[in-house]
């Protein structure tokens, strides 16, 4: 297993761990997976290309959470406006653009994950130092 | 000199007695009939306006696709800047099928994930309500939009949400008291009617 990879897993077991706390005090997975939406969406576009509604699909087989096509869509077109992401166009399937990283960009997008993953490690060492 | 709204299009200040320009946050209800140039006047409206001002805008539009939506602005000799986003639900539409969703949900999604990207989104356009209603198949005229209005205004977006009147006799509604078939005229801060006359020629 590559050093992504692990990334990868360590992100999905985010909800296992949120979900099974149930007090008032719990931070709701929905609120991380929101804070945190483009990169959970880059992070499954290096695994394979999908189109909006097959994210939003995974999103919920993950983390249990429903992302609003509102919020999804309008990101998947400024991450592809800024050249973060590409679209092909899928004809005859009804799901129409699929979005997928190229080769280009991959290199610079798991960086930005393996410095979101390791930030967000300090972040978590740190609380738990009480 | 400030650059407002009310500037944007030539005589369109001449409407306007005291006020200095069309309010922030409110929301404006632009309505005519089919071919009245409605989408045409708000794209020029907010095009003119973000040319000179250092805002965002959103215009969401159930009508048509962005590409077909821009060749006709482009046709009109309008220029779409940066700063202004089209969204078109298109692929929304196309990729959830019988799953669709909730398109005012989807649209008051869409105006949260803008307002938390640029700090300087201030117009939204609409175009138009009666395709929003066509695919939303449980909408309450009345006590869904008043909570959408009621979402705009708490955002201080400037709103232009265009609504086709298919039948000049309707237009006696504006001016009645009974509006309960058309809510969204008492609920409008605004109204543009974009009245329009026969020209006859003896060619």
């Amino acid at each position: 297993m590559n050093g992504l990879d692990q990334d990868l897993k360590y992100l999905q077991l985010i909800p296992k761990v949120v979900n099974n706390q149930k007090s008032k005090l719990d931070i709701p997975v929905e609120e991380i997976v929101k804070n945190h939406l483009e990169i959970i969406i880059l992070s499954l576009l290096l695994e394979k290309s999908m189109c909006g509604y097959d994210l939003i699909k995974e999103i919920i087989a993950r983390y249990q959470v429903m992302i609003s096509q509102g919020t999804v869509y309008p990101l998947l077109y400024s991450l592809k406006g800024e050249g973060i992401i590409h679209v092909e166009s899928m004809k005859g399937d009804m799901k129409t653009k699929r979005y997928f990283i190229a080769e280009d960009t991959r290199n610079n997008i798991e960086k930005k994950i393996n410095g979101f993953i390791k930030t967000e490690e300090y972040i978590l060492s740190s609380i738990k130092n009480w | 000199m400030k650059f407002t709204l009310k500037d944007s299009i030539d005589g369109l200040n001449e409407l306007f007695k005291e006020e200095k320009d069309i309010p922030t946050g409110s929301v404006i209800l632009v309505t005519g009939v089919e071919g009245g140039l409605k989408s045409g006047l708000v794209f020029n409206m907010i095009s003119n306006y973000l040319a000179r001002n250092n805002k965002y805008a959103l215009y969401a539009t159930l009508e048509e696709t962005e590409e077909s939506h821009l060749r006709n602005m482009t046709s009109l000799g309008i220029k779409k800047p940066d700063r202004l986003h089209i969204f078109d639900y298109r692929d929304v539409r196309q990729e959830w099928g019988d799953e669709e969703p909730d398109f005012l949900k989807v649209t008051e999604d869409m105006i949260n994930f803008f307002t938390k990207k640029y700090a300087d989104f201030d117009i939204f356009a609409l175009d138009s309500l009666n395709a929003l209603y066509s695919i939303s198949a449980n909408i309450n005229p009345r006590k869904d939009m008043y909570r959408f209005f009621t979402m705009l205004r708490a955002k201080k977006l400037t709103s232009f949400l265009i609504m086709e009147m298919h039948s000049p006799d309707r237009r006696w509604l504006i001016n009645s008291g009974d509006c309960i078939e058309r809510p969204e005229y008492f609920l409008a801060d605004g109204i543009i009617d974009m009245l329009y006359k026969f020209f006859f020629s003896k060619f």
